[in-house]
């Protein structure tokens, strides 16, 4: 069966919903509590790649439909406390679908804790992490629901472990533009989501005089290769008072950053760099940054949709890059 | 769910067996457990009651509660069935077949016998016979640990044994493959951090031991990498 992607009406939604499909879906707060109870997850945001192109809706939802699986998807809530346990208790054979509200707890301990988690990168993990309208930052909080309930949460993490039949598996992997750039090398000592004490090429340095002094666009993340996959950190801010910079995920010591080279034209260079993904896509995402800062609206992305989040998860917590899992034979 | 039923189920003592008894006073840290076969009366009003002991009564030591020891009282069943329950062990063993496959897993992980002893709180003369009738063939584990492959999966994959020096060249960066799965990206690079900074070579088994534990998992995806690898390892 083909898994449906699309940004949807509430009450196409609702439909989908009400004749026992499951289901994983995105979409603004208001549109969300709109839907029924059923077989789904789901997490705020309002932002999203379309078949149309980038489109920013309050009233449309985009749902994922799970198919293809062995059993009834295990659909539940995870504690700050509880967290840890979410690979040992994914499916032997199957993936895990994880949505996490920003700014929470589990937010902040999946960021910085995820990699030693117990079965970490032996069973597929992939999801995101809910936002909101820009303009209600502030105002109102990310969410996620466990459609089966209808509860709301900004603290906990929704998860959806989805087994699939012996024959096949899942595969996630990630399209990230973005590359080291010639700058130098900057290390950290501690894991953090904002630092200042660096070293930069080996010498005790200041990240955000760095910024600063060297005119660095700060749009563009720190990038780290882990094995051949680039992993970034976006910046959120540079705090002068502090000489402190932000982070949207935490750094870690042991890694070596370099500021990204810049990307002339996103949307056109994603195109090119798409894989050939063997199977179909069972789920995708892409960040808020590459909608913003490429000006994505209304522009696509090659043939991968989503929605455009607050952060995307391949097993671990990852900036400004497309997301997308294909379970195969 | 009662406390007691949340200690049956943690130990995986399953109805009809119950817990007949308790006691944390036989032994510093330990806690004795007695348990028997509960049969129906036939009727409501009397309940429940426990079988009549047939034979005698033998002590396992079961898999730790905490830090305390856990001693298991039982008379062994006749039905080879029951005789496979996690909580009985063999009638020459030390402990139950659960403890058993605890410490077996352990084992295949490359854990040292004196960090086994140490980890659950195991005398070295207990670790030693247990181990000493496995491979004699005194002793079996009654049901493989799930994380690992079958026999036969073992025997048909192309995976090197985890006790190939490749896996050590992996994690040093002696060696590089090109990389195609994500999952294998971030673990070796995670690995490769942690190998660089332990010199216990009893941890550093553990994460070559994971790292082939890895491939095994995900052999069907991994052909691209495992022919390097393959290739590498006959070096």
């Amino acid at each position: 069966m083909k898994t449906i992607q699309a940004l949807i009406s509430v009450t196409s939604a609702a439909e989908m919903i009400l004749s026992g499909k499951t289901l994983s879906i995105a979409g603004d707060e208001t549109a969300l509590r709109k839907l029924p109870l059923g077989n789904w997850i789901g997490g705020t945001i309002p932002y999203f790649m379309a078949a149309g192109g980038g489109t920013i809706s309050r009233d449309e939802v985009f749902v994922t439909e799970v198919s293809d699986f062995e059993s009834t998807p295990q659909l539940r809530f995870y504690d700050e406390g509880s967290l840890a346990q979410i690979c040992r208790n994914a499916p032997e054979n199957g993936y895990s679908v994880v949505i996490i509200p920003a700014f929470s707890a589990c937010h902040a301990n999946f960021a910085a804790n995820a990699p030693n988690y117990e079965d970490m990168y032996m069973k597929p993990l992939i999801g995101w992490i809910a936002g909101v309208h820009l303009d209600d930052l502030g105002k109102i909080k990310p969410k996620v629901v466990l459609g089966t309930t209808g509860e709301f949460s900004e603290e906990n993490t929704v998860v959806m472990d989805v087994t699939l039949p012996p024959e096949k598996f899942a595969q996630i992997d990630i399209v990230n533009l973005f590359r080291p750039g010639n700058g130098p090398g900057i290390t950290f000592d501690d894991t953090g989501f904002s630092a200042g004490a660096c070293q930069i090429d080996g010498t005790p340095a200041n990240l955000a005089d760095y910024l600063l002094d060297n005119g660095i666009d700060t749009r563009l993340p720190l990038v780290a290769d882990y094995s051949g996959a680039m992993i970034n950190v976006s910046i959120k801010g540079i705090e002068r008072s502090s000489k402190r910079v932000e982070f949207y995920a935490p750094v870690f010591p042991g890694v070596e950053y370099r500021v990204a080279a810049p990307i002339s034209d996103y949307h056109h260079a994603i195109e090119s760099a798409l894989p050939k993904v063997n199977g179909e896509i069972a789920f995708s995402c892409n960040c808020i940054l590459n909608f913003l800062y490429s000006d994505l609206e209304g522009k696509h992305t090659g043939h991968i949709i989503g929605p455009m989040t607050f952060g995307e998860i391949g097993y671990q917590l990852l900036n400004q890059t497309m997301v997308f899992l294909n379970v195969g034979d | 769910m009662k406390p007691e039923d949340m200690l049956r189920q943690a130990l995986e003592i399953d109805a009809p067996w119950h817990i007949t008894r308790m006691r944390n006073d036989l032994g510093k840290q330990q806690i004795d457990l007695w348990v028997a076969q509960e049969t129906p009366r036939g009727s409501w009003f009397f309940g429940a009651k426990n079988t009549t002991p047939q034979g005698s009564e033998r002590v396992w030591r079961h898999i730790n509660i905490g830090k305390a020891r856990c001693m298991v009282h039982a008379i062994p069943p006749t039905s080879p069935d029951q005789q496979q329950l996690p909580w009985f062990g063999e009638a020459e063993q030390p402990f139950t077949h659960a403890l058993a496959r605890q410490i077996a897993g352990m084992f295949l992980e490359g854990i040292s016998f004196q960090a086994i002893c140490s980890l659950l709180d195991i005398p070295v003369a207990e670790l030693w016979k247990f181990k000493h009738n496995l491979d004699q063939g005194k002793a079996g584990l009654s049901s493989p640990q799930p994380s690992h492959a079958t026999g036969a999966e073992q025997a048909a994959s192309n995976v090197p044994e985890a006790t190939d020096p490749v896996w050590e060249k992996l994690l040093d960066g002696s060696i590089n493959l090109d990389i195609r799965a994500l999952s294998l990206k971030l673990l070796l690079t995670k690995l490769r951090e942690q190998f660089a900074l332990i010199t216990d070579g009893d941890v550093r088994m553990l994460k070559t031991h994971e790292m082939q534990r890895y491939f095994v998992r995900h052999e069907k995806m991994l052909g691209h990498e495992l022919a390097q690898l393959v290739q590498l390892s006959g070096l």
